[in-house]
């Protein structure tokens, strides 16, 4: 094994790699003379790990953040089709939301198991006491209607009777929660983990267009900004055309914001070729709905808070 | 003499650099008898000079995703130059939609490549796929997404560089969403059914040669693939 040739391959894709690995020069000057031979595979491991990896209590807070949504859907999703109001759902569309429900409850039992298997502890939904289903069916933990929405409440007053409204709150989740573990995939860089959570964002990806598809079926009436499978710029679901709800695309704009972003890699979308298109560039619109756009973490717990009970 | 291409160039470079003490002796005897393209083609007989090569490492990757890409944006352009019977408008506009997003994920891989690193344009063939049909349209078009999702995800743990996978993880969920519409447009709730999501719900995923190996149903091309990882 070369590690010159390994730092030399690598810069040419990541010119970064030795100022990543600056802290660890004295290493490198080691490798020479005083690291038995025998040793070497392991601190050169380690040594990437520590420039490209990230610490295993950052893997398993991100992966705990993620299972904390799961939860959240999981009950959403087991409500709406099992519990307040069989009816809510029509017949047609209801496989759908079966398949979205045992997905999301599959995805609660991979994260306690994984975060298990990294000796970390699994997040507990607030009231967690349910021993007997797994994972648990928490209805004292969520308050889907968010009725203390500061801004508007009750935001989805009638979310488990009132098809239209179910839809947009299903909407907003599944958007915004592709968003949100979007934005803790840099924690799981060089691990395993980095795979399977991104095959998990390509599954909820699935779950939002079949949500979207579904309004956008049910007509400009019911879906007044007619939602594509995608996101359009930084679009929020509109209330049905009559909705009482007065202050509700205000209330859902955050979830959104930043959505409409065309720039990935320092590379904007919007001016490259496209000879399909009439401007001769990938129209600005296709350039936003190509990428799903990361939020914080800071920021979206601050924007489901309203739906979780103390 | 032949002139090589300059992927040939880079893979007589690559085929240097493997520390495998006897294709190193093979070289040195054969270098002072032998023009480079018998050389070429002494050392490696499966592939033809004609095969597209990817390159290695990260380069491999990145090329093998660019061609997935390619094969999306090509089959979305024939589509829509050539619209099924009966399109309704949303249908139509999908399409469009589609197309200039799979243009645009297809730019921007070839950006990151630089013209340098970035394999040669592909050759589709999409001679079993009838664009005057609905059903065979959208039938193809989401084993096209199910094959591009499945491939990312295969390789996403394999770049060196973790950037690359981190600035695709934001395109792999767009991809779900397009996959998920052609299966429901298809068949309703039939968006996500067990051949593409485990009993973990996770998404399928592939290895890179697994993926390529199907895709060559919808290619003329052919590959040479030595080095991807």
């Amino acid at each position: 094994m070369d590690l010159r040739n390994i730092l030399s391959e690598i810069g040419k894709t990541d010119p970064e790699v030795y100022e990543k690995l600056s802290g660890r020069r004295q290493v490198l000057k080691n490798f020479g003379s005083k690291v038995a031979v025998a040793a070497l595979p392991l601190a050169v491991a380690s040594m990437f790990s520590k420039a490209y990896g990230k610490t295993t209590s950052a893997i398993i807070d991100a992966l705990n953040f993620a299972l904390e949504l799961e939860y959240m859907e999981f009950n959403f999703y087991h409500e709406a089709n099992n519990v307040t109001s069989l009816g809510l759902i029509p017949a047609a569309d209801q496989p759908g939301f079966l398949a979205i429900e045992a997905h999301e409850k599959a995805h609660v039992t991979f994260l306690i198991t994984t975060i298990t298997a990294l000796g970390g502890t699994p997040f507990k939904p607030n009231h967690y006491s349910d021993a007997t289903s797994a994972p648990p069916y928490i209805p004292a933990a969520y308050d889907f209607r968010a009725s203390s929405n500061t801004v508007y409440a009750p935001l989805f007053a009638n979310v488990f009777n009132d098809y239209p409204t179910f839809l947009i709150a299903a909407q907003t989740f599944e958007d915004s929660h592709i968003r949100a573990v979007n934005g803790q995939m840099s924690n799981w860089a060089g691990n395993a983990v980095f795979a399977q959570m991104q095959q998990l964002l390509a599954t909820e990806g699935r779950h939002a267009a079949f949500i979207r598809l579904i309004r956008r079926n049910l007509g400009a009436v019911t879906a007044p900004e007619v939602p594509a499978p995608w996101i359009t710029n930084n679009i929020p679901p509109s209330f049905p055309v009559g909705s009482t709800v007065t202050s509700g695309n205000i209330v859902l704009q955050p979830f959104y914001n930043g959505e409409d972003n065309t720039v990935q890699s320092g590379i904007d979308i919007s001016t490259l070729t496209d000879t399909g298109s009439p401007t001769g560039y990938v129209p600005q619109l296709s350039a936003s709905a190509a990428f799903d756009e990361p939020l914080t973490q800071t920021a979206y717990s601050s924007l489901i808070a309203p739906f979780i009970l103390p | 003499m032949k002139i090589l291409q300059s992927s040939e160039i880079n893979r007589m470079e690559e085929l240097e650099k493997i520390p495998d003490p006897s294709r190193r002796r093979f070289f040195q005897l054969a270098g002072g008898m032998a023009g480079a393209g018998l050389l070429f083609s002494a050392c490696h007989p499966v592939t033809k000079p004609t095969d597209i090569y990817l390159g290695s490492g990260d380069i491999a990757l990145l090329n093998f995703l660019y061609v997935l890409e390619q094969m999306e944006a090509d089959f979305y352009t024939k589509a829509v130059t050539g619209l099924y019977l009966g399109i309704s408008s949303n249908e139509h506009l999908a399409l469009v939609d589609v197309r200039d997003q799979e243009i645009g994920h297809r730019e921007y891989i070839k950006s990151l490549l630089g013209t340098t690193n970035a394999s040669a344009p592909v050759i589709t063939n999409f001679s079993n796929v009838n664009f005057a049909d609905r059903t065979s349209v959208l039938t193809n078009a989401s084993v096209l997404e199910d094959l591009v999702i499945a491939g990312f995800n295969g390789a996403a743990g394999l770049f060196t560089n973790t950037s690359y996978p981190l600035s695709f993880l934001k395109l792999v969920s767009v991809e779900g969403r397009h996959s998920a519409y052609f299966r429901d447009a298809l068949s309703h709730n039939n968006f996500a059914d067990t051949t593409v999501v485990d009993i973990n719900g996770l998404n399928q995923s592939m290895t890179p040669s697994v993926v390529l190996a199907s895709a060559q149903q919808f290619l003329t091309s052919r590959f040479d693939s030595s080095n991807l990882p």
